[in-house]
């Protein structure tokens, strides 16, 4: 069944086509990538409130990866395609959503989805005005259910800004993260960014949002007294990245395993096709 | 054929089509309820309203989720290809699969039915005014006021 019957695939020419899965593939394995990592934290957030909030964040950007994993499938792929049995090096998503956690770090999920969220508040819109009416009409949705997330984030990098050991931590996860999360903004491939951006798929070029997001997150990051491992003046260079971006495909170690963990059961099951919650009412 | 429904899935797909419903304040036309339907459409949206969201005893039309109903010729064989446009509340939804499918199949056992589908859409986005009256009226009962 497809998802959206009218979708304008088809008036799309090669690289146009090309460059749209780009896009739908970054934007679609970044969110798929980050919930599966932070659903690790499920039964194991510090508090009760704290594991319903961070369940629940992870829930809603699986329900963002599919809406845009949706409109892949209107380039012919099915979800085993797209997720069950594709090739864990065509996966586009930032390292900084694959990296896992350093182990029992609170700090560690809160900068990681400081980090993420602002971006991701940065590029959606930056597709509000998208020329391909489907990416289009999906942000609308999507920010409605992002606008806690944020809030969330930041409460908590109140707290724990609070004392000595809190501080610590949240420096170390800074330190730790900073480089991975500027991958949130390098290319799948220049080229084709350069269509996405031609195109109008996105109104904003990456290093435009990655300028944005520096003047953002740093000024935050810094009133909490926390170094920014950059330069002085501000400038990103390939120094600053770490050895793996993830847009290109090229991934860490640790991406094969999330990878076998979130494809297991399919494999174990000899599943074929991606099942349904129960079979159909008869 | 409906006008109910907020694109024409027939028509040459454009990104044109879909600025007329982002921003012709379509909107004001929902919550859609059938009400002006006939023939095989009403009977479309009768079954529609025998469906209840999986969680609370409302039926999706009342809660607002359907916004259109859609019967053409089909194009092979005899009876009509019927396509509904649904959204859901929430993007994670958990019984998207089942609802769905749920959906296509009561349509699709409709006498005339000779295929049913579902167009996801998410624009408009659902909010609570697209919750009908009637709809209000049940969820109170349930326990739940809007």
């Amino acid at each position: 069944m497809s998802s959206t019957a009218a979708a304008p695939v088809e008036d799309l020419d090669d690289d146009q086509r090309e460059a749209v899965q780009h896009l739908l593939y970054r934007l679609g394995d970044d969110e798929f990538v980050a919930a599966e990592r932070y659903t690790e934290w499920q039964v194991r957030a510090p508090t009760l409130e704290s594991d319903l909030a961070l369940s629940n964040i992870a829930q809603d950007e699986l329900g963002h990866a599919r809406l845009w994993y949706d409109l892949l499938q209107d380039f012919g792929y099915d979800e085993p395609d797209l997720l069950f049995e594709r090739d864990p090096e065509t996966f586009r998503h930032s390292t900084m959503t694959e990296l896992p956690f350093e182990e029992g770090d609170w700090s560690d999920a809160i900068v990681r989805t400081y980090l993420y969220d602002v971006a991701e508040d940065l590029r959606l819109e930056a597709l509000e005005d998208s020329s391909y009416g489907p990416i289009r009409d999906r942000v609308g949705k999507i920010q409605s259910e992002e606008d806690y997330h944020l809030e969330h984030a930041e409460s908590w990098l109140d707290r724990l800004a609070s004392d000595d050991d809190g501080q610590r931590r949240l420096q170390e996860a800074v330190d730790r993260l900073f480089p991975y999360a500027l991958t949130l903004f390098e290319p799948t491939d220049p080229d084709v960014e350069a269509r996405i951006v031609d195109n109008e798929y996105r109104t904003e070029p990456l290093d435009e949002l990655g300028e944005e997001w520096l003047s953002n997150v740093v000024p935050k990051l810094e009133s909490y007294g926390l170094d920014v491992p950059i330069s002085e003046d501000g400038t990103i260079t390939s120094a600053d990245l770490p050895p793996e971006i993830g847009r290109d495909g090229n991934h860490m170690d640790d991406w094969e395993s999330l990878y076998d963990d979130f494809t297991q059961t399919y494999r174990d099951l000899g599943r074929t096709e991606a099942t349904t919650l129960m079979e159909d009412p008869s | 054929m409906s006008s109910e429904l907020p694109s024409d899935p027939d028509a040459d797909a454009t990104p044109c089509q879909y600025t007329e419903y982002r921003e012709g304040g379509d909107v004001e036309d929902l919550p859609a309820t059938g009400e002006d339907a006939d023939g095989l459409e009403a009977a479309v949206w009768d079954v529609l309203y025998e469906i209840e969201d999986p969680e609370m005893p409302i039926s999706i039309v009342d809660l607002g989720l359907i916004y259109g109903v859609d019967a053409t010729d089909a194009t092979d064989g005899d009876g009509s290809d019927v396509t509904i446009a649904m959204t859901l509340t929430y993007t994670g939804c958990p019984a998207r699969e089942m609802l769905l499918s749920q959906v296509t199949d009561e349509v699709g056992a409709v006498d005339g039915v000779a295929d049913a589908s579902v167009q996801l859409v998410w624009s408009p986005e659902w909010t609570l005014e697209m919750v009908t009256e009637q709809g209000e009226e049940d969820l109170k009962e349930f326990g739940l006021s809007i």
